[in-house]
């Protein structure tokens, strides 16, 4: 299928489900109060992106996940380089690391709201403890991905350890770190949505929840929507980039 | 049977040849239009030969091979297989060897030899006696509870060989089953094959990059053009059987290689 | 003096953070509304166990249905998505856009349409469990060899015995992943859930002991749920284990990744 023909073919499907959208509610197929018409959707949209409490709550959350993954990343990046580089702390950590990942973290909540309140600084911790384990795991890998034959040749020509870093780790490890922005990212804007739909009193993800529970659901629909948009953007925007840096990989 | 130069004639009466390729085109749809892929091929494969083809890399010997198993048709010519043409894969007709053995790696050694057996519903102890003196053919006895990531690169061919003979087919190909394989395991297998070979008088056709295994197990050596390929020289090796490595030290052998390698150089 | 082993040095950090947890609280040095000791933990959690264990009870059902529906689907679109060129070109750039939302968002919506009963729960870790255990089938599916295809065709096999003989044992590996993945998933967004908006379950318990400031229930919930996703985990690994034979062998390395997509874990920020 020719690149040109695919994208026409996603937009036509991105328009059918757009219109049964807005056709099925309308003709009442759907119940309209459960899933309202694509149209009301839009109309509160529009509604809601004017408000001031929506700006706020807007700020709040952005900053949440700005500060989350201004400390997750350096954090976890140090500690997965330090577990990739030292192969005793790798042994050590690297299978404890795979249970995590299948604890559902959201149950320590309770724990940071014990500690910090509710408020950002509980928001800020928790997302960026479930942020952080997956950065030490991609960065761990990436640097482990930086093939030995490549070091061994720039060694062999007598390379200090910054030349190395340099012109091998960072080129070689570039297309790895930029998935690891994006999806921890991913995690991280997770992590702060489920912190502020549990117990918050500002911030989208509380507006939603607050939405859902009114049974306001054009607005509820409106501001998932704007999430999801927001979230596709940046996640498209680092893949982009990728793709730039990736030029050179099999 | 025993092996003479001229394999077409046995008790006094001619064989019909096991393989006759009979002017044999091949073109395929590429991304920029029509690709020649073979072009006028004309091969006959008297019944108990080991006959070799070699061509340099996308000369389409891979191609004709597909042809030769079932798995591919020609846009034009014909294949006839001991008389009759090959529509589709038949293994108890053609046997088919790789490159990469190819072992299911859920399944034992000797399951993996069993296989095409079991395809055709073939009842239990038939089978696995069928399978055990296949394996034991190929030096195996013994093996055939093993998983495939418990042998080497070179048993596992082996296993494959079994695999393609157990059906008892008078043709067997192989497409390069050694080239994955180590320069010394290389050279081991051939024996072994040769050794096989006189064993259980097939016709082999087998393709191969290196001009010296073409010449240390073929009786002829078939030496195909860049694309599209064409028969350039077919080239008779006269070396005494059974062959041995210091053979390969020999004047003649060396001149043979020279002969084949000058067609492969200095073709169109 | 050589250094103990990595398993032992773990192995001992477990039993420090065990002395830890009842050591801390005891000593004043937290207070013990904010971490309560093991030992009083546990108490509780044998004291209720009857309330623990109905609750789990509930839990594990949604899971379970969770678990078929997210499996189940994930397996076999992925199996599509993944196996069918034309599909996969057009679709999985799609997916992959699409699972960067944080699911969680579409709770509320789960929670106006189903109730705050099991229904919305089921239907949210279904819904969250889908799309990785879809997008690492596709994956998966992938690195099936064409050369077992191949070999097997030039044995004479029919579409059906290809299909049952080849396709399917070799995908036992990439479908198990799925499972292990699926499975987790669906608790983790079970879990989630419950703790959101919901009556029932050990997520509920979570969230109505700590609205009461009951700390001492509040993890002895949280042991209840570790003790879960571990025993999961255990047991999916020994059933791993037993198909090793197929796993380590054959498959076709993905040079181009370090980290293969199949084993990345998805958002369990949960």
């Amino acid at each position: 299928m020719r690149g040109s023909i695919l994208i026409l073919t996603r937009i036509a499907l991105l328009a059918a489900v757009l219109l049964a959208w807005q056709v099925l509610p309308a003709s009442g197929i759907v119940n309209p109060v459960l899933l309202p018409p694509l149209s009301e959707v839009l109309r509160a949209l529009g509604d809601i992106l004017q408000r001031a409490s929506v700006h706020q709550a807007i700020a709040v959350t952005s900053a949440e996940v700005i500060v989350a993954f201004l400390i997750a990343v350096p954090l976890g990046g140090a500690l997965g380089v330090l577990s990739a580089e030292n192969e005793y702390f790798g042994a050590i950590f690297r299978p404890m690391l795979f249970y995590v990942f299948s604890i559902p973290k959201s149950i320590f909540l309770p724990l940071f709201i014990l500690a910090f309140g509710i408020g950002f600084p509980q928001k800020v911790a928790y997302a960026t403890f479930s942020t952080v384990f997956i950065v030490i795991m991609s960065a761990s890998a990436a640097v482990e991905s930086v093939k030995a034959e490549h070091l061994l040749v720039a060694q062999s020509y007598g390379a200090t350890r910054a030349q190395i870093l340099r012109r091998v780790y960072v080129p070689s490890m570039m297309p790895i770190l930029l998935e690891t922005l994006r999806i921890s990212m991913i995690f991280n804007f997770t992590g702060v949505m489920i912190a502020e739909m549990y117990a918050s009193r500002a911030g989208i993800g509380r507006l939603i929840a607050d939405w859902g529970e009114n049974f306001e659901m054009p607005q509820l629909f409106a501001g998932v929507i704007l999430l999801a948009v927001a979230a596709i953007a940046f996640n498209e925007a680092v893949r982009a980039l990728e793709a730039r840096c990736s030029t050179w990989r099999t | 049977m025993q092996h003479v130069a001229d394999m077409t004639i046995f008790r006094g009466q001619a064989l019909r040849p096991a393989v006759e390729v009979r002017g044999l085109s091949h073109v395929y749809a590429g991304r920029d239009g029509a690709v020649p892929a073979l072009a006028d091929i004309d091969l006959t494969v008297p019944a108990g030969k080991f006959v070799v083809i070699v061509g340099p890399s996308g000369c389409g010997k891979t191609s004709l091979l597909m042809m030769l198993a079932g798995l591919r048709a020609p846009t034009s010519g014909s294949i006839l297989c001991d008389g009759r043409p090959i529509p589709s894969p038949d293994p108890s007709r053609v046997g088919v060897v790789f490159q990469e053995a190819s072992l299911y790696p859920w399944l034992t050694a000797i399951d993996n030899v069993e296989f095409p057996l079991a395809l055709k519903h073939a009842p239990r102890d038939e089978r696995r006696s069928r399978a055990e003196a296949m394996l034991k053919l190929v030096g195996l006895e013994g093996f055939g509870g093993r998983y495939p990531h418990e042998l080497s690169g070179g048993m596992k061919q082996r296993v494959s060989i079994a695999r393609g003979l157990v059906q008892d087919p008078p043709v067997l190909l192989m497409d390069e089953p050694f080239a994955a394989l180590d320069e010394q395991t290389r050279m081991t297998m051939g024996q072994e094959l040769l050794r096989i070979w006189s064993q259980t008088s097939k016709t082999v056709v087998f393709i191969t990059h290196s001009l010296t295994e073409a010449v240390y197990l073929a009786d002829e050596v078939v030496v195909m053009s860049a694309r599209p390929g064409r028969i350039l020289d077919r080239v008779t090796v006269d070396l005494p059987r059974p062959r041995t490595y210091q053979m390969m030290a020999t004047d003649v052998f060396g001149q043979l290689r020279e002969r084949i390698w000058q067609q492969i150089r200095s073709a169109p | 003096m050589t250094r103990p082993s990595p398993r032992t040095v773990r192995r001992l950090i477990g039993l420090g953070l065990l002395v830890l947890w009842e050591a801390v609280p005891r000593l004043g040095i937290l207070p013990a509304l904010f971490i309560p000791p093991l030992t009083k933990t546990l108490e509780v959690l044998w004291l209720d166990h009857a309330i623990y264990w109905a609750a789990l009870l509930v839990t594990l059902s949604e899971v379970a249905v969770a678990m078929l529906i997210a499996c189940g689907a994930g397996i076999l679109f992925g199996a599509v998505v993944g196996g069918v060129a034309g599909i996969r070109r057009l679709m999985l750039p799609v997916f992959s856009s699409l699972y960067a939302v944080p699911i969680v968002i579409l709770y509320p919506v789960f929670t106006a349409w189903f109730g705050i009963g099991s229904e919305s729960k089921i239907v949210f870790a279904g819904v969250y469990g889908f799309f990785p255990v879809m997008l690492s089938t596709a994956a998966g599916i992938r690195t099936i060899d064409e050369q077992y295809l191949l070999a097997a065709r030039s044995m004479g096999a029919s579409l059906p015995q290809l299909l049952a003989r080849v396709i399917i044992p070799a995908s036992i590996p990439t479908v198990l992943a799925g499972l292990r993945l699926g499975g987790a998933l669906t608790i983790i967004g079970v879990v989630v859930s419950e703790m959101l908006t919901s009556a029932d379950g050990i997520g509920y318990l979570v969230t109505k002991n700590r609205t009461t400031l009951d700390s001492p229930r509040v993890f002895a919930a949280i042991i209840v749920i570790l003790a879960l996703s571990v025993v999961f985990d255990i047991f999916v690994r020994a059933v791993e284990r037993r198909t090793l034979v197929w796993q380590t062998a054959g498959r076709r390395e993905r040079p181009s990744q370090a980290v293969p997509a199949a084993s990345l874990p998805t958002p369990a920020a949960a």
